[in-house]
């Protein structure tokens, strides 16, 4: 699988999952804009590595939530490269609260960021992807259709990024480009420490039936598959890599029982 | 205006606070803003100012005084160049 003379761009691509997204194309040849927002130091760390790679990175600071922001990212891009092959959408922010406590500035922040920045980079990638035959892949968990406390923002973000997904599967097909999501359950990042520090998910070694977590590089490597023309055919899809997490869910509750007696 | 009102005025506006109590020595805590307020703030004071406030830095600030303190060196330094 070559990525060879392709360019990519990862939002939130300086640290976490993003990070991982954009070394793995790197090192299958892309080289790599690597967009961040509160750590330019983080990006300029994964600009580094990938250049170690033997790819070039440019680094980006963008608030994915502000469309004006959006734009100013790919103005910059257009008049650099003047193109794009590939668009990894895997930002994402959110406020954990209960339904409840949601207020619209919680909601319009979770949503804006998580989102609305897919349609507002896909609309501005799909232009400079003209004629190239690019791909989309978005980030997703699998909060959007199962429901853990606090996480309602987020997940409802992750079912709408999801099912413009499918849209802008369906209708940038006649582009010849390829839109799909991947979906994980909790990998092990930044993101979850904070998670399980505050107890809202426990460590989940023992609920994965793969037998250890999911990493970054678990993820990484679907992405960077979808990304390739091996994946052609694939379209519209949430590919979920949770290492058997969600369709185990009946058989974990009976290995809970047991564990507790 | 000065940097000092000016930052008080976005701060304002994000936390719903009259601008006429916050002082040097407000806290973000004590005018009640969450997370995500810090975070809008600081964002639109970097916008406002063309500046970048690296979250290692903002974590330090212990009150509006120290925030203010940290924009007018970076503005002074902008300034130089
Ligand atoms: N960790 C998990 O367990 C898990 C599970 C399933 C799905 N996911 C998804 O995987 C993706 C990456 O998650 P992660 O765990 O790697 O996240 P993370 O460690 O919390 O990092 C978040 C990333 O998003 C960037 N970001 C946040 N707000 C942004 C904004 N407004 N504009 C531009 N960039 C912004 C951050 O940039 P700065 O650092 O520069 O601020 C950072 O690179 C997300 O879509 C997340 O929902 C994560």
């Amino acid at each position: 699988m070559s990525l060879e003379g392709k360019l990519a761009l990862v939002t939130g691509g300086g640290r976490g999952i993003g990070k991982a997204i954009a070394l793995k194309l790197a090192s299958h040849g892309a080289d790599v804009i690597v967009n961040f927002f509160r750590r330019r130091d983080a990006a300029q760390k994964t600009a580094n590595e990938i250049e170690a790679l033997g790819a070039k990175a440019e680094i980006i600071r963008a608030n994915v939530g502000d469309p004006a922001k959006i734009d100013e990212m790919f103005d910059m891009i257009g008049n650099k490269f003047g193109r794009l092959d590939i668009l990894i959408s895997n930002a994402a922010s959110g406020v954990g609260r209960p339904v409840m406590d949601l207020d619209i500035k919680a909601w319009e922040w979770t949503m804006n960021i998580n989102a609305r920045a897919l349609l507002l980079c896909a609309q501005r990638a799909a232009k400079l992807m003209d004629g190239r035959g690019g791909k989309v892949v978005s980030i997703s968990s699998l909060g959007s259709f199962l429901a853990w406390p606090t996480y309602a923002a987020v997940g409802v973000s992750k079912a709408a990024l999801e099912a413009l997904t499918r849209y802008l599967a369906i209708e940038l097909a006649p582009q010849g480009i390829c839109v799909n999501a991947v979906a994980a359950s909790a990998v092990e990042t930044e993101a979850l420490k904070f998670y399980v520090k505050e107890g809202l998910v426990k460590d989940s070694y023992h609920v994965t039936p793969a037998g250890r977590m999911v990493i970054p590089e678990d993820v990484a490597n679907v992405v960077a598959f979808l990304c390739s023309e091996e994946a052609f055919m694939i379209r519209g899809q949430t590919i979920i890599v949770d290492g058997g997490t969600s369709v185990g869910l009946l058989s974990l509750a009976g290995k809970e029982d047991n564990e507790h007696g | 205006m000065t940097v000092e009102d000016q930052i008080r005025e976005i701060v304002a506006r994000i936390t719903h606070v009259d601008k006429s109590i916050i002082t040097r020595e407000s806290t973000f805590k004590g005018m009640k803003a969450d997370s995500l307020d810090v975070v809008q703030a600081l964002v639109a004071v970097e916008e406002a100012f063309e500046i970048e406030i690296p979250d290692e830095e903002a974590q330090k600030f212990k009150n509006f005084g120290d925030f203010v303190s940290f924009v007018e060196k970076q503005v002074a330094q902008k300034e130089k160049v």
